[in-house]
C-alpha cells in the first residue's frame, strides 16, 4: 500500500523527488516524497509570523501583543520562566486556543482559520505527552503517520533505535520520558517543515538529551525550521540560532546569542603586580575588588576605555568572559520592574 | 486521623456532582411514583383492577421485580421505586467505588498521597467512608421523596434503606474489582458485569414459576424480599450489610498488599501491533469504543429477545376498561396484544439507545479532557472532521442498536409464540432513531458550548424527558408541559402509527443542534479536564 506525502508550501513551485523506503519498523510500506523547492529551504521566507498576538483567559493576560518572526531553516529558542506564556504561544500557533486579538501565520497560512493546511507543515511535541493509553508505541506511530499521510519510515526506524524505544509497549506502561520519546520520534520522522517543541526534553535523561540534540542538528541540516520552547538554557545555547525571551506574556529581548551577549555585561578579571589602581569613573565599567592585587570589572558596551586605562599599570594576568545565556536570562528575569 | 479525614472529605467532594445528580433523580422518582399512583388509582376498586392486569405481567416484573402489595400506595412504591431504583443504586455504587479507589491510582495521585505520612489502611478507610457517606445521601434523598409524597416516615425510612442497600453492596463489588483490574475502565467493566448478572438472576427468579429461590442469590432480589410497606422484614438488611463488610474487607486486604497502580489481574504491557482501524480519527474511535459497543449490543439484543418472548403475557380478559384509559395516558394504547405491549416496551429501548448516544458524547469529552485531542488536532486533522466523525459513528452505532432491537424482539416474539411480523418490528426499530438522534444532537450542542458539563447535560436531558413522559401524565400535569418531552411525540410503533411529522421535526432539531454545537466547538478553546 503506497501512501503519498505532500508538503508543498503554497505559492512555491515544487520539484518532487521520490525516495523509496521499505517500512522496516511498520507493517506498511510508505512512499515518502521529499519535496525540494526550487529554492533552498533556508532561503528567505517565514515559517512563523505573529502580529499583535494576544490571549486573555478571563482577567489574566497570558500573552500580550506578541510580534514574532521565525525564518525558514532557523532554530529559534523560546525562553521564559514558568507561566510566561510559552505554551500559550504554541497553543495559539496550533489553533488549539483562539487568539483574543492579533493573528498568527505558519508559512503564510492563517493558523486559526485554516489549521489543517497549516498543520501539514508542522509536527508538534508537547511538554506533557498525551497519547492513547491502550495503544502500543508502534500502533501510535502508525496512527500518527496515517493522519499525516506519510512518514519517512527508514528515518523513523533509525530514530527508534537512537532513542532506544520498545515499540511493543503500551503507552500506559511507558514513563513520561518514554512517552515523550514516542512523540519526538513521530515528529522527527514526519520531516515536517516546522518542528514545534514545547519543553521536549523535560523527561529525558542526559543520554537521550544528546540524541535529541543530534536529531535537531540533522533537522537543521535538512533545512527544517525548529521552534524550541525551553527553560533548559544549556540546550538553547547549544542548539539555537536565535533566541527570544518572554516575560509575563511579552517578548522582552530577541536576537542571536552574540547580539544578546553584546547587550549583557562582559566580565573582565585583572591581576596586577602591585596594589590594584583605582579604576572607578571609567564609562560603562563597574569595579569590584577580587582578592589581594586583583579586581573584577563588569563592562557594558565597548571594552576599549578599560584596555586603554590598563595600559598604564603593571598587569600580570587578564581574563575576559562573555556572559552566559543564564546570566542574560537572569538579568531580564530579575529586573522586577519589567523594564527588561 | 486528621489526614484520613481530609482524604475522606476530598473523595466525597470529587464525586459530589455525580452523587447530587443521582440523589435528585432518586428523590424525584420516589415522589413522582407515589403521587402518580395516588392520583391515578384513588380507589380500592381501581387498584384491584390495576393488580389484575399488571401484577401478573412478566415483562413488567422484568423491570420492577415481584410486587407484594399493590393495594396500598406504599406497597406500590416498594415495587416501582424499590424495584427499579435498586438497580440505579447498584450502578452508583460501582461508579463511586471505581472513582474513589481506582481512578486516583490511574492518575498517579494515589502515589503522591502515599508519599505523605498517611498509611494505606487509613487512606482505604477514608475513601470507603466517603463512598458510604455518598450512599447515605442517596438514602436520605429517597426518604425525602417518599415522605414528600405523604407516605409514613418510618415505613419510608425502611423502603429507602432497602432501595439503597445495593449501592453499598455494589460499591463493595467495585472496590474488589478496583483491586483486580489494571485500570478504572476495566474495574467498571468487571463490576458492571456483576451487576448485570445480579439483574439477570432477579429477572429469571421473578418471571419463572419454579426458580423463585434464585432471588436470594442476587442483592437486587433481597430488596424485593424485604417487602417494605407490605410485610416488612427489617432483619434482611443484615444480608446487604454483611455482604458489604465482607467485600470491603476483602478489597482492603488486597489493597494493603499489592503494588500501587497495579491490579492483581495484570494484563500484558506489551503486545503485537494491531494495525487495523488506524486510518482516521473516526476509525481509531471505533477501535477504542469497540468493547463498549459490543457490550451495548449484547445487552440490548438480550433484553429485546426476552421482552419479545414475553410480549403475549397480557391477556385481554384481565384488563378493565378504566385501566386501558389510564394506560392510554402514558401511551400504552392496547397492551393486551403483543404488538401493543411491544410498542410500550420499545419506549425503554429508545431510552437505552438515547443513553448510548450520551455515552458517546461523554467519550468525546473524555478525549478532550485527557488532552489526547490536543495531540490529534496538532496533526493535519480538522476539528469538524474529528467531531463529525464521532457523531456519524455514534449515529451509525445507534442505527445498528435499533436494528438489533427489532430483530431480536422479533426472534423473541416468534419464540414465545406471538406473531408479530419482522417488517412491523423493523419499523419499530427505525422509530427508535429520531428521538435518540435528537438527544445526540443536543448532546453535541452541549459539547460545543459547555464542554465541561456536556456529559451531565446529555444524560440529564434524556433522564428528565423520560421520567416526565412516564409520570407527568399520571400526575395530571397540563398537556403542554407533557409535550416538552420528546418521548411524548413518539408513535408507539408497531401498535400505533409512525408519527412522521414529529419524527422529521426531531431529526431537524437534532441536526440543527449538532450543527450549532459543531460551530461553537470550531470557535472555542479546547478545555482540558
Amino acid at each position: 500500500m503506497a501512501r503519498e506525502h505532500h508538503a508543498v508550501a503554497p505559492g512555491r513551485r515544487a520539484r518532487v523527488v521520490r525516495d523509496h523506503h521499505d517500512g522496516v519498523a511498520l507493517g506498511t510500506t510508505y512512499v515518502f516524497r521529499r519535496v525540494e523547492t526550487t529554492e533552498p529551504m533556508n532561503a528567505a521566507g517565514t515559517a512563523i509570523r505573529t502580529q499583535g498576538l494576544t490571549k486573555r483567559y478571563g482577567q489574566t493576560v497570558a500573552l500580550d501583543s506578541l510580534d514574532l518572526e521565525v525564518t525558514r531553516g532557523e532554530v529559534y529558542g523560546y525562553l521564559g520562566p514558568n507561566g510566561a506564556g510559552k505554551t500559550t504561544t504554541i497553543r495559539l500557533l496550533l489553533a488549539v486556543h483562539r487568539p483574543t486579538a492579533g493573528r498568527a501565520e505558519l508559512f503564510g497560512i492563517d493558523a486559526w482559520s485554516d489549521p489543517v493546511a497549516a498543520h501539514r507543515h508542522v509536527a508538534y511535541v508537547a511538554g506533557e505527552p498525551f497519547l492513547w493509553p491502550s495503544m502500543t508505541a508502534e500502533e501510535t506511530f502508525e496512527f500518527l503517520a496515517r493522519l499525516r499521510g506519510g512518514v519517512d519510515a527508514a528515518y523513523q526506524a533509525e530514530l527508534i533505535e537512537r532513542f532506544q524505544l520498545d515499540t511493543a509497549k503500551k503507552v500506559r506502561a511507558l514513563s513520561k520520558g518514554n512517552r515523550q520519546k514516542v512523540l519526538l520520534v513521530a515528529a522527527l520522522a514526519s520531516r515536517a517543515d516546522l518542528l514545534l517543541f514545547d519543553e521536549p526534553t523535560s523527561g529525558l535523561d542526559p543520554l537521550m538529551e544528546m540524541a535529541f540534540r543530534e536529531s535537531v542538528h540533522e533537522a537543521k541540516e535538512r533545512g527544517q525550521t525548529v521552534f524550541l520552547s525551553s527553560h533548559i538554557l544549556s540546550e538553547v545555547e547549544a542548539l539555537c540560532d536565535r533566541v527570544g525571551i518572554l516575560r509575563q506574556g511579552r517578548l522582552v529581548d530577541e536576537g542571536t546569542l552574540d547580539e544578546l551577549r553584546h547587550l549583557g555585561a562582559q566580565t573582565v578579571e585583572v591581576t596586577f603586580a602591585g596594589p590594584a589602581p583605582d579604576l572607578s569613573g571609567l564609562p560603562g565599567v563597574a569595579v569590584v575588588p577580587a582578592g589581594e592585587n586583583a579586581i573584577r570589572c563588569e563592562v557594558t558596551g565597548s571594552i576599549g576605555p578599560l584596555i586603554a586605562a590598563l595600559g598604564d599599570h603593571p598587569v600580570v594576568a587578564l581574563t575576559s568572559r562573555e556572559p552566559s545565556l543564564e546570566e542574560i536570562f537572569l538579568h531580564h528575569y530579575d529586573s522586577s520592574d519589567g523594564a527588561g | 486521623m486528621a489526614p484520613a479525614r481530609a482524604i475522606a472529605r476530598l473523595t466525597f467532594r470529587t464525586a459530589r456532582v455525580q452523587t447530587a445528580s443521582f440523589a435528585l433523580f432518586f428523590a424525584l422518582v420516589a415522589l413522582v411514583n407515589v403521587e402518580g399512583f395516588r392520583h391515578s388509582y384513588p380507589t380500592a376498586a381501581s387498584r384491584l383492577a390495576f393488580i389484575r392486569s399488571f401484577a401478573d405481567n412478566k415483562a413488567a416484573r422484568l423491570f420492577y421485580g415481584l410486587p407484594h402489595d399493590l393495594t396500598s400506595i406504599g406497597g406500590y412504591a416498594a415495587w416501582r421505586v424499590g424495584g427499579v431504583m435498586c438497580i440505579f443504586a447498584g450502578m452508583w455504587g460501582l461508579l463511586a467505588a471505581a472513582r474513589a479507589l481506582r481512578a486516583e491510582e490511574d492518575s498517579g495521585r494515589q502515589e503522591l498521597l502515599l508519599a505523605w505520612p498517611v498509611s494505606r489502611g487509613h487512606t482505604f478507610l477514608a475513601r470507603t467512608a466517603a463512598v458510604t457517606a455518598g450512599a447515605a445521601v442517596l438514602g436520605i434523598a429517597t426518604w425525602v421523596g417518599l415522605v414528600a409524597g405523604r407516605l409514613p416516615a418510618a415505613g419510608s425510612a425502611f423502603l429507602a434503606l432497602a432501595t439503597v442497600s445495593p449501592a453499598l453492596v455494589f460499591a463493595g463489588v467495585g472496590a474488589v474489582a478496583s483491586q483486580l483490574a489494571p485500570t478504572r475502565r476495566v474495574a467498571l467493566e468487571l463490576s458492571s458485569g456483576a451487576l448485570g448478572v445480579a439483574l439477570l438472576i432477579r429477572a429469571v427468579a421473578d418471571t419463572s414459576s419454579s426458580l423463585g429461590w434464585l432471588r436470594w442469590l442476587s442483592p437486587l432480589g433481597w430488596v424485593g424480599e424485604m417487602r417494605a410497606f407490605a410485610d416488612p422484614r427489617p432483619a434482611l438488611l443484615l444480608l446487604p450489610a454483611a455482604a458489604t463488610v465482607v467485600l470491603f474487607a476483602l478489597a482492603g486486604r488486597i489493597a494493603l498488599r499489592r503494588d500501587v497502580g497495579v491490579g492483581l489481574l495484570q494484563t500484558s504491557d506489551s503486545s503485537d501491533a494491531n494495525l487495523r482501524l488506524l486510518g482516521s480519527p473516526a476509525a481509531q474511535t471505533l477501535r477504542s469504543e469497540r468493547g463498549s459497543l459490543i457490550g451495548w449490543f449484547a445487552g440490548i439484543a438480550f433484553y429485546a429477545f426476552v421482552i419479545g418472548s414475553l410480549s403475549n403475557t397480557i391477556s385481554p380478559s384481565n384488563v378493565p376498561a378504566n385501566l386501558q384509559r389510564q394506560l392510554q395516558k402514558i401511551g400504552g394504547a392496547s397492551i393486551t396484544t403483543p404488538a401493543g405491549a411491544l410498542g410500550l416496551y420499545f419506549l425503554f429501548f429508545i431510552l437505552a439507545i438515547a443513553l448510548f448516544g450520551c455515552s458517546q458524547i461523554a467519550a468525546a469529552r473524555r478525549e478532550e479532557a485527557d488532552q489526547e485531542l490536543e495531540t490529534l488536532l496538532a496533526m493535519p486533522v480538522g476539528r469538524l472532521n474529528w467531531l463529525g466523525g464521532r457523531l456519524l459513528l455514534a449515529a451509525a452505532a445507534m442505527a445498528l442498536l435499533a436494528l438489533a432491537t427489532a430483530v431480536f424482539a422479533w426472534a423473541g416474539a416468534a419464540a414465545g409464540g406471538a406473531g408479530v411480523s419482522l417488517p412491523r418490528l423493523l419499523g419499530a426499530g427505525a422509530n427508535c432513531l429520531p428521538a435518540s438522534l435528537l438527544f445526540l444532537g443536543l448532546g453535541a450542542l452541549a459539547f460545543g458550548v459547555l464542554p465541561r458539563w456536556s456529559a451531565g447535560i446529555a444524560y440529564g436531558l434524556v433522564s428528565l424527558a423520560f421520567v416526565w413522559e412516564l409520570f407527568g401524565a399520571l400526575l395530571g400535569a397540563p398537556g403542554w408541559t407533557l409535550g416538552l418531552s420528546p418521548f411524548h411525540h413518539i408513535g408507539l410503533v408497531p401498535s400505533q402509527p409512525f408519527r412522521a411529522v414529529a419524527a422529521v421535526l426531531m431529526l431537524a432539531i437534532g441536526g440543527a443542534a449538532a450543527v450549532l454545537g459543531a460551530t461553537a466547538f470550531r470557535r472555542r478553546d479546547l478545555a482540558a479536564g
